[in-house]
């Protein structure tokens, strides 16, 4: 009988003790495609070293006001890492699948890396396009993704209209002049942020996109630093993506735990570093500081001092009737 | 003189050169404007040209703009329409009924029908009226489908004259399988509802794909469909099928048609199907299968309910019946079903291209008790059939039935897939059920049958075929019986099937 209860126990244990394969799903928005791919690999290598359990991350792209659109209606991700709150807060309100106060849950209100929109122009700038202004010239085309459906789009309209603002000493008539200049001159609203690099840098239309700052340091990689060159304007917009737990999602797979440590893993060396690598710009100074050179340093505005935070944003200038509905006639 | 004329020739020659030069010099002077004209042309058209050129090449810019601006909206339109098509529901119309489906195919319903229209002759009965018929043997709405991916359900009513033995002209509606199928994965899966329960070789093959217009004389000792829970599954691609349940239990050839059970005892019924080859490269073994189907129950009241037909006559009620559906026995009046009923059926088949052959035995223990006398016996029935088939144009026979390589269209010379089929089967009632239990003056003790047919398959969903059939009895009703089973006992049966059949 003693044999028994080892050979039980025994069993016991090597089942216990046996590896676990966990998987994740990580939904995002499109540019973040490569940081993830990179940053999945190296947060497996570590939840392995650390609890001896496989995790594979599966990634989901688009944009990210249809991303998070396809969470509210029952995609499950685990976690979330959108282009902005806004998206995420629609999650938590719709859906209730993760509480209001998400945000609080991770440092930097849950934005582990920042980035701006910049310009990608083509080789030699034909058009001499140095700053805002620039875009609303006569036979100047710009590409940039429809703010409806693209966080990264709302981003660069948020941008210009800050550049309208600060230039006309907060005359809000006349950055809304300034906007609907610049969205005259707008032949193609793509649904995403990688939609549009496809436009101007395969499709070879528009004189300039519209870009985050890493998709377009991702274009000039792919597309060859002989076709393309990035300007960047002297002010710009701070964007913060966040990241986010589904809560409730996490919980009916099992993920919580692993999907907690793989946000948090975002702010450690290794994950401020893919970051930095990527084109993002990293929270930790020192891996800021070793990266510099990636990044031109400019003014940059936040959501919050120009436009009263994101849900006041979202709702005066995107939300249906607002002001792009007002501008943009296609 | 003749200097003189040569002074004043020479003084004129003076003149004439004077005049020659000023006019050279004038259309000299004249060719020099004219090149400075043509040079100051020249300049100008130089200088023109590249303010033209340039134009052009702004035009061409533009035009390649837009012509490239409409190329990408017409992509990302193409793009937003395949996208949009992903979240729209399907609608497929096909071979295999009219289709429903969710974007992500989790929700699925098929409308499917089955339409059976036959007539049976019989000859030489002379002592039977009325049999001869033109009836409506199966007219089924069927709805199949899923819900949530993993539950599959079935629907599926009865508008025909299905009920063999009866003598009513009347088609009573009734549900024949209504059931909901949780699939955990192919080899795990759990039934419950009302559906056939795991038993019967040939009672398990569907409707539409028997090799006659009715199933053989092994039929009569198999249960019908039941109400009951089901654990079945496929493994290793099927392999190994297994089926096992619990049921409310029902008499041989019988069927639950009141959508409760009336007693408190059930019913186990299981079987195991092996097709050891099937996964194997060998392709003349690959649809050769072998298995068992078997079923125990027990009632500790006595009760009529699970016996066939004890009335006599053709009632609504099942009883052993012959392939003309007429009944050739049935248990008097006073016997009821007792104690403990089981059923063993060993079973197989063997399909190779255009070749099958379906072999069954079932072996019917019947626990019976008579009422008034309160003697009781077990019963041993037993019936046995093989039956074999050829598709002579070429076709492959399946356990599923044929499908055509060329649907009829005699425009285009095609003419679907012929096959001819054969069948012999006996079934002999235990000795010991006379007189105790059963008239030995008005039933059969056996019956022996032998039939066969022309099968023609005209495309996936419609079927034509005829068959003959002759059955003889052992025993049976005298010669001038005018009822059943005596009427049918007492004379060799011969009859004449046809069916034409639409199945989608």
């Amino acid at each position: 009988m003693k044999t028994f209860f080892k050979i039980l126990l025994a069993s016991s244990l090597a089942i216990s003790a046996s590896a676990k394969e966990i998987k994740l799903l990580n939904v995002s928005y499109d540019p973040t495609r490569e940081l993830y791919t990179e940053y999945n690999a190296a947060f497996a290598k570590y939840w392995k070293a650390k609890t001896g359990d496989d995790v594979t991350i599966s990634q989901s792209h688009g944009g990210s006001g249809k991303q998070a659109q396809s969470v509210i209606a029952g995609l499950e991700a685990d976690v979330v890492t959108l282009a902005l709150s806004y998206d995420i807060d629609a999650i938590s309100q719709q859906a209730g699948l993760l509480p209001a106060n998400w945000q609080s849950r991770l440092p930097n209100n849950s934005t582990p890396y920042t980035s701006t929109i910049v310009f990608l122009v083509r080789k030699g700038n034909p058009k001499g396009i140095k700053d805002w202004d620039d875009l609303v010239k006569p036979h100047v085309s710009v590409v940039v993704p429809n703010p409806k459906t693209s966080g990264g789009a709302r981003w660069a309209y948020l941008g210009a209209y800050a550049y309208a603002l600060e230039t006309y000493g907060h005359d809000d008539a006349k950055a809304k002049d300034f906007i609907t200049k610049l969205y005259k001159n707008v032949p193609i609203l793509d649904s995403g942020a990688r939609g549009s690099t496809i436009t101007f840098a395969q499709r070879g239309i528009g004189d300039v996109l519209l870009a985050w700052e890493n998709e377009a340091h991702l274009a000039l990689k792919e597309f060859g630093a002989d076709n393309f060159e990035i300007v960047t304007p002297p002010l710009s917009i701070l964007a913060e993506p966040p990241v986010a737990v589904v809560d409730k999602n996490a919980k009916r797979h099992g993920t919580t735990e692993v999907a907690n440590e793989y946000l948090k893993y975002l702010y450690s060396d290794e994950g401020q570093e893919i970051a930095a690598k990527n084109f993002y710009r990293p929270r930790n100074q020192d891996i800021a500081a070793k990266y510099a050179a990636n990044f031109t340093q400019l003014k940059l505005v936040t959501v919050d001092q120009e436009f009263g935070g994101w849900t006041k944003a979202q709702a005066t200038h995107f939300a249906d009737g607002g002001v792009f509905d007002q501008i943009y006639q296609p | 003189m003749g200097a003189q004329f040569a002074v004043a020739a020479l003084a004129d020659d003076t003149t004439t050169n004077s005049t020659e030069a000023a006019e050279i010099e004038t259309l000299k002077q004249e060719i020099q404007k004219l090149d400075q004209k043509v040079s100051d042309l020249e300049s100008q058209q130089q200088a023109q040209q590249p303010v033209a050129d340039n134009a052009d090449k702004k035009q061409i810019q533009d035009l390649d703009q837009k012509v490239r601006i409409l190329s990408r909206e017409r992509e990302l339109d193409q793009d937003a329409a395949a996208a949009a098509a992903k979240t729209q529901p399907k609608i497929t119309l096909g071979a295999s009924g009219l289709g429903f489906s969710s974007a992500d195919s989790n929700f699925v319903a098929t409308i499917h029908g089955l339409i059976q229209v036959d007539s049976r002759t019989f000859s030489q009965d002379d002592h039977v009226q009325g049999n001869d018929s033109i009836l409506l043997r199966r007219a089924r709405p069927i709805i199949t489908g899923t819900v949530f991916h993993d539950f599959d359900f079935n629907f599926t009513p009865e508008f025909g004259n299905a009920t063999p033995g009866a003598t009513s002209a009347a088609s009573t509606p009734s549900i024949y399988d209504a059931y909901i199928n949780y699939r955990y994965s192919p080899w795990l899966q759990l039934e419950a509802g009302r559906f056939k329960p795991p038993v019967g070789l040939e009672y398990l093959q569907t409707d539409t794909a028997t090799s006659f217009n009715e199933r053989s004389l092994v039929s009569d000792l198999i249960p019908g469909r039941d109400l009951g829970f089901e654990l079945h599954g496929d493994i290793a691609g099927g392999v190994v099928s297994y089926a096992a349940g619990i049921f409310n239990g029902v008499g041989d050839n019988q069927r639950n048609t009141t959508d409760i059970g009336f007693q408190n005892d059930r019913e186990f019924d299981g079987r195991l199907f092996v097709q050891p080859f099937k996964a194997t490269g060998i392709a003349a073994l690959q649809n050769f299968g072998v298995g068992a189907g078997g079923s125990w129950g027990s009632s500790s009241i006595t009760n009529t309910l699970g016996l066939p037909n004890t009335t006599g006559g053709g009632s609504t009620s099942y009883g052993f019946s012959t392939d003309g559906q007429q009944q050739f026995f049935a248990y008097s009046a006073t016997t009821v079903a007792a104690h403990t009923h089981w059923r063993f059926s060993p079973q197989g088949y063997y399909y190779y291209g255009p070749f099958g052959l379906l072999g069954e035995y079932v072996i019917s223990d019947q626990g019976v008790e008579n009422s008034t006398t309160l003697k009781t016996a077990n019963l041993r029935n037993t019936a046995w059939e093989i039956s074999g088939g050829c598709v002579l144009t070429g076709e492959d026979a399946a356990y599923n039935g044929v499908t055509p390589r060329h649907n009829f269209d005699p425009r285009n010379g095609g003419w679907g897939a012929w096959q001819v089929v054969a069948r012999y089967a006996e079934l002999n009632v235990d000795s010991a059920a006379f007189p105790t239990f059963a008239s030995a003056t008005t039933s059969a003790s056996a019956a022996q049958a032998w039939s066969l047919g022309l099968n023609w398959y005209l495309n996936r969903n419609i079927r034509v075929n005829a068959s003959y059939s002759h059955t003889t009895f052992t025993g049976g009703g005298a010669a001038t019986a005018t009822t059943a089973p005596a009427s049918v006992s007492s004379h060799p049966e011969s009859v004449f099937f046809t069916r034409v059949q639409l199945a989608f």
